[in-house]
């Protein structure tokens, strides 16, 4: 329904969306642990059977089992580590209830939990280098990205085309590593897999043809709940531990 | 046309009187008496000024659809039922409340779409509010 009313609102339409799913598909693609591996075209997204209008198979993540891990350290601990650390920037956490049946499924928790992360992090959308955004559904994404700020309300239908999400030399390389869409989506857990990709992005240990180069600031971001009427929503900004 | 499952909602305390009411034909909507909000889900405190001033009023029935899907594949009950309409309709008194839209083509479904209250009943003391195209209303005897 938050994709319907998207639609009605801005005209986005389903080949926008598709282009979501066709950039984690390429990314993917280099994945040998990702669940779905094959390269899809936006056609092949439409021509997928309709799960719920107008979101087609495609445009759904998968579900699979999974997990993750993530050491958390002091500075001090992380300076007698071996491994490359990365350093939290910036975090940002937003609650979005029911507004009192006045819902606006439009908007996302990432319109307040974006903005804290970013002044936090003295950071702004034009400096991120990498994005890991949740991806339950390809509308998900779409509405994240123009809650970030990344572009403005109701133009994430444009920004998403002409490849902007593809690794590794797309405006905003997302997901390297096929994403909830494409690579796994652990139950209710699909956030720990973003900040973990967003780390090996830093560390430029991601898989090789979607390293973006010189990888300094990534921003993850994790959505729970019903998208965009009663949810949650948590952004974290990660950069290079230069200290 | 398919008729949708009417599976009874679960109960709690303190719903007696607006579940009774659906049995009746009647969608209750809480109002506050201090600042006029119209409160959706019902609640005895206004979420806008904190009153507890509140009481009940009959909605008007009538609303329009705020979004909706055609969902293709259902769970449960609702798996033989596909295709149907899930909603959020705006009352008219404002609030959204989510919904099926009922008796009519799936396909013929819109944002937009002006809309009227319906009840199917439960079995067990409780009916369930949907909406259907004010069109279909105005077709009947």
């Amino acid at each position: 329904m938050a994709a319907m009313r998207h639609m009605h609102e801005y005209g986005t339409t389903s080949a926008q969306l598709a282009q979501i799913k066709v950039a984690a598909s390429l990314h993917a693609h280099h994945n040998p642990n990702a669940l779905l591996q094959n390269v899809v075209t936006v056609d092949e997204v439409l021509s997928s059977p309709l799960v719920s209008d107008p979101l087609h198979r495609l445009d759904c993540c998968v579900v699979t089992d999974g997990g993750g891990a993530l050491m958390v350290v002091s500075a001090e601990v992380a300076h007698t580590l071996s491994r490359t650390c990365v350093a939290v920037l910036g975090h940002g956490e937003a609650v979005k209830g029911t507004d009192n049946g006045r819902i606006d499924l439009t908007r996302t928790g990432a319109a307040w939990s974006g903005p804290a992360a970013f002044e936090q992090a003295g950071v702004t959308p034009a400096d991120i280098d990498y994005v890991s955004i949740y991806d339950s559904f390809t509308i998900t994404v779409l509405e994240t990205l123009e809650d970030l700020g990344f572009c403005d309300k109701g133009d994430g239908g444009r920004f998403v085309s002409d490849g902007t999400l593809v690794a590794p030399y797309g405006r905003l390389p997302f997901n390297t590593d096929g994403g909830g869409l494409c690579n796994n989506h652990p139950s209710n857990r699909g956030g720990m897999t973003k900040v973990i990709e967003a780390v090996r992005q830093l560390r430029g240990e991601a898989n090789e043809a979607v390293q973006v180069p010189d990888c300094q600031i990534a921003l993850a971001h994790g959505t729970g709940g019903s998208l965009a009427a009663r949810m949650g929503s948590v952004t974290v900004i990660l950069g290079q531990d230069d200290s | 046309v398919i008729s949708l499952p009417a599976p009874p909602p679960p109960r709690d305390d303190g719903d007696e009187e607006f579940w009774t009411a659906t049995t009746e034909g009647r969608l209750l909507l809480r109002r506050c008496d201090a600042c006029g909000t119209v409160i959706w889900y019902p609640r005895p405190i206004c979420p806008s000024c904190h009153s507890t001033d509140t009481s009940w009023t009959d909605a008007s029935g009538m609303g329009t659809v705020y979004s909706f899907t055609v969902v293709r594949r259902g769970v449960g009950r609702f798996a033989t039922a596909v295709p149907y309409v899930f909603a959020y309709v705006e009352l008219a008194e404002g609030p959204r409340v989510m919904t099926n839209v009922v008796d009519c083509d799936p396909e013929t479904v819109y944002i937009g779409m002006p809309v009227e209250l319906v009840f199917h009943d439960t079995g067990e003391r409780s009916a369930l509010y949907r909406f259907r195209p004010t069109s279909v209303g105005q077709q009947l005897p």
